[in-house]
């Protein structure tokens, strides 16, 4: 899979240059905004939404080498990884690793096969 | 009123995060470094991310974003919209600091993560504004330079480790992030992450390219203005 039309460095600018912006915005801002006001309650909220998006286009729509596993078996390994975080009352690597060895197994499997 | 004393604080610092907030930076930010090695990033640009972007989120947004071909405008907004969440981060961490200086605390904010909040405000953490400064530089001082060892591993992993192996690099990003969305306990934001789930696919469906900023910015809204009114149901 190879990449865009943009040179990876630029790319890593946007991304810092839009992280930083925040960062520092709260840093000049400090004592002057409610933490828990309805604009920063919004921002919390379309973050939290656009997180939950980027999880789909991970898990359902890759463009990546991901793709070649096929799509039930990376729904299996999002069943497996959300269940063993339950299961072993919210251990996150322990669910993590869980879910990466699913599809490490399903990837060996297929290419066994 | 006790000695001040930044060194231990800064020791502190360093000994709490090599445990497990090591072992928690150091998986995401393999799996970045592999899908940075996916998407045809460099060896270098995987180990310069963690450093200058500082957030496993915004850098994963932006990996995928311009392996599907978007521009730089594009990768910035959904970068953006995705760290939003430092702005009311660094309002609640830095006045706990008394940094004076504005340098001083475009530098904490800097350097603070999700993880090095959380454990900045654990009671455990050092009481002392100056001694609470030296634990959280060093803490995140020393998840960052792991980050920046682990992104490249991951990266090295993808592209020598057999294929399997480099896929289940990969999908720990997704996983990582599923993890986070679980442990919100606020009923408003379980709302946002189910619309964010729900509105993606349809939206792809249509406009791939603006799926992610979209399902974002309308399950985001759509959790603010009904949350708002469960609110004043109750």
């Amino acid at each position: 899979m190879s990449g865009g039309e943009h040179a990876g460095y630029a790319v890593l600018l946007a991304a810092a240059a839009a992280t930083f912006v925040w960062r520092a915005l709260g840093a000049v801002l400090v004592g002057r905004v409610d933490p828990e006001g309805p604009v920063v309650r919004w921002f919390t909220l379309t973050s939290y939404a656009l997180l939950a998006a980027l999880v789909v286009r991970l898990v359902a729509l890759p463009t990546g080498s991901l793709a070649g596993i096929p799509l039930a078996i990376r729904l299996a390994a999002v069943a497996v990884t959300l269940g063993v975080w339950w299961l072993s009352r919210r251990n996150v690597l322990a669910a993590v690793l869980s879910g990466s060895a699913c599809i490490v197994a399903a990837a060996l499997w297929l290419a066994g096969g | 009123m006790p000695e001040v004393d930044t060194r231990s604080a800064a020791i502190a610092g360093l000994r709490t995060a090599a445990g497990v907030p090591l072992l928690l930076v150091s998986g995401g930010m393999a799996g970045f470094g592999a899908l940075a090695h996916d998407i045809g990033f460099a060896a270098w640009e995987a180990v310069m991310a963690p450093v200058v972007v500082w957030a496993l989120p915004a850098q994963v947004v932006a990996a995928e974003l311009h392996a599907a071909g978007a521009d730089l405008v594009a990768i910035a907004l959904a970068a953006a919209l995705t760290s939003m969440r430092f702005f009311p981060m660094a309002v609640a961490l830095l006045p706990t600091f008394r940094a004076g200086g504005l340098l001083s605390r475009l530098l904490q904010a800097h350097l603070m993560s999700a993880t090095s909040w959380a454990f900045v405000m654990r009671p455990s953490a050092p009481r002392d504004p100056r001694e609470r400064l030296a634990f959280h530089t060093a803490f995140t001082l020393t998840c960052i330079a792991a980050a920046a060892l682990a992104a490249f591993a991951g990266w090295l992993g993808a592209a020598a480790l057999p294929k399997p192996l480099a896929l289940g690099l990969l999908f720990m990003n997704a996983a990582f992030f599923m993890v986070l969305l679980a442990e919100s306990r606020n009923r408003q934001v379980l709302l946002a992450v189910a619309l964010g789930v729900v509105l993606c696919p349809p939206i792809h469906a249509v406009l791939p390219e603006a799926s992610m900023l979209l399902a974002g910015v309308l399950g985001g809204t759509g959790a603010f203005l009904f949350g708002d009114r469960l609110r004043s149901g109750s």
